[in-house]
């Protein structure tokens, strides 16, 4: 009925122009967010003889996947992959464990102790040790250099607790006291209960802590120590600051440098390039169909923050 | 009240038994908090000692020198550059970086085409999931002196730039990719605001005769205060921390000069160089400076609207 009336009344030009405009903004928009991305991936599917010669790509010259194999030969790069499934699916796995457990029994009304660690959490998230501090602390255990340091300190986070607890309260708790006079036990509540009717937020914050862990790389630079437990993305680094090296030099006039980069068999463009998308590759996958979820989980933060 | 606190004293033990379940749940996560960040803030205290790396952190028997490193920090040659560092980038951040979100969630909330708004927002969103190490990546290449940047400049007549060697062009690459980054993403909640604004509120408007200009100004905007102060309070509170993940993949040693901010200088002094109680004293600085923004910018915000966090 609105669109009969709005059809009726012609719109005032000066909103025309305001509308044609805006959907000329929108996909600009669209253009600057997409093409860099797109522009990856051409540029590593392209030949190298193509990508010397520079200029635009929208789509890849002279297809090859030749830049995939060489990187995926590299030694490490492999390694350095299963190692960040491995950070990744242990890390959100902790994740989810421990902060929904905490979150259940603060979203318990009479639980004692809710008073007490909903303060002893909320502290956290204003004050903090720092880097180094904690740096020291994992020396003094003994966690430097290994698997534990990556996927445990940092997988109980404040925040992450209370959207889990609003998320149980505003769900699943009416559920408990029925529960419980069917002499239930804490556990297969949660089990049983709380976690099946609360899928929605366990994907959301499932995903946040998938991608954080997929993609971070500082503290991995910092605790870890040798190369064979790196997770891509350090690899990654390294792999664009060497061939950035050559490319600065290249800058500077290095003879020396510019005969490496003639003796590549290929360009360190396309490898880089193919390095990059591989690192993003998973991301890029998923996120079309996941995308639901990342927005309903702003929502939760943005109404009970 | 002895006899009180006795009686209290076994009835909360008593609780504690019943609800011994939950204190199992609980127990892990309290645990993981007490060992990795509080303990940290014990740690602290080695910002006022003389640190013996071997001894460890729960040494007892410590030497103490008072204020000695921070008196360090101030007169180090480096903590004007530092800090200039930290607040432009955070400046310049909050200048662009704030604004464009809250226009682009009203232009968005303007478009009628809902296929063609859906489109928009799931590509504009997609940046923010990319990796510092990615992103940092590929404005290494779009911006290199053969990269497609340069190569649209020389294709205009222009003189190739070098981008990431010159120290003017810094501060742009490194707030410039970071709006990139969190444009689409940072809309979001503004234009959940948006949705939420009474329809009929919208109607009214319409009916007396106000034009679009007019309705984004006087419905949409007021809709969206409360939103944009609390962001505002966030975004005030982190004016001076300057990502130090991203500096330490962007910056180079010809970009120092406006490149190094406080987390690089402590993690190259600190991780690096080894001087833990110096920049234990930078980092308790710090922190207590973000402390007093977010208190300073709540204070403000409760002062000139009625929005706050507490």
């Amino acid at each position: 009925m609105k669109s009969a009336t709005k059809n009726k009344i012609k719109k005032p030009l000066g909103e025309q122009i305001f509308d044609a405009a805006n959907i000329v903004f929108m996909v600009l928009i669209i253009l600057i967010m997409a093409y860099p991305m797109l522009y990856v991936l051409s540029i590593s599917l392209s030949s190298a003889n193509e990508v010397n010669k520079g200029g635009f790509f929208l789509l890849p010259r002279e297809f090859t996947i030749d830049a995939y194999t060489i990187v995926f030969k590299e030694p490490g790069i492999p390694r350095s992959y299963l190692n960040t499934v491995l950070y990744t699916v242990g890390g959100t796995f902790f994740t989810l464990l421990f902060t929904s457990m905490i979150a259940y029994a603060l979203s318990v009304q009479d639980f004692v102790f809710k008073k007490f660690l909903t303060v002893y959490l909320t502290i956290t998230m204003f004050i903090g040790g720092g880097m180094i501090p904690s740096y020291l602390l994992m020396k003094e255990l003994h966690l430097l250099d290994t698997y534990w340091v990556i996927v445990i300190p940092g997988c109980v986070g404040a925040y992450n607790v209370i959207l889990f607890r609003t998320f149980f309260k505003g769900n699943a708790m009416e559920l408990r006291e029925a529960a419980m006079i069917d002499g239930a036990s804490e556990f297969r509540i949660y089990l049983q209960i709380v976690v099946p009717l609360s899928t929605a937020i366990f994907a959301t914050m499932g995903l946040f802590a998938a991608v954080g862990h997929w993609n971070g790389y500082f503290s991995h630079l910092i605790y870890l120590k040798s190369s064979e437990k790196f997770p891509y993305q350090l690899i990654l680094r390294r792999l664009l600051n060497s061939v950035a090296d050559l490319t600065n030099a290249k800058e500077l006039d290095n003879e020396m440098a510019q005969e490496a980069l003639r003796n590549q068999k290929y360009n360190a463009k396309n490898l880089q390039m193919a390095a990059i998308f591989i690192g993003m590759a998973p991301i890029l996958c998923v996120y079309p169909f996941v995308q639901k979820y990342f927005v309903k989980g702003m929502f939760v933060g943005s109404l009970k923050g | 009240m002895g006899a009180r606190g006795r009686v209290h004293r076994k009835h909360f033990l008593k609780r504690v038994w019943d609800q011994r379940a939950l204190v199992l749940m609980a127990l892990p996560a309290f645990i993981i908090v007490l060992i990795f960040s509080y303990i940290p803030m014990y740690g602290i205290s080695i910002a006022f000692q003389k640190f013996k790396p071997l001894k460890g952190m729960f040494n007892m028997n410590v030497q103490w020198v008072g204020l000695k490193y921070f008196e360090k920090f101030f007169q180090s040659p480096y903590i004007f550059r530092l800090l200039r560092n930290n607040l432009l980038l955070g400046v310049y951040s909050l200048l662009w970086g704030f604004p464009l979100p809250i226009i682009f969630a009203v232009l968005l909330d303007q478009l009628h085409a809902r296929r063609f708004k859906k489109v928009v927002q799931t590509i504009s969103y997609l940046p923010h999931f990319l990796s510092v190490v990615v992103l940092v990546g590929m404005i290494k290449m779009l911006f290199a002196s053969n990269g497609i940047v340069n190569d649209v400049i020389q294709w205009m007549g222009g003189e190739p730039i070098y981008f990431l060697i010159a120290p003017r062009w810094y501060r742009t690459l490194f707030i410039g990719s970071g709006i990139w980054q969190g444009l689409g993403w940072s809309s979001i909640i503004y234009l959940a605001a948006l949705t939420n604004v009474d329809p009929q509120l919208m109607e009214a408007a319409v009916v007396d005769g106000a034009n679009r200009f007019q309705r984004v100004w006087n419905v949409s905007l007021p809709a969206l205060m409360p939103t944009i102060s609390i962001q505002l309070i966030f975004s005030i509170s982190g004016i001076m921390s300057a990502s130090t993940e991203k500096t330490l993949l962007l910056y180079n040693e010809a970009t120092y000069e406006v490149g190094d901010v406080i987390g690089t200088y402590v993690y190259r002094e600190g991780i690096l160089g080894g001087a833990f109680e110096y920049t234990t004293a930078i980092g308790l600085l710090m922190s207590i400076v973000s402390l007093v923004l977010i208190t300073l910018a709540n204070y403000g915000s409760r002062l000139f609207s009625e929005n706050s966090l507490w």
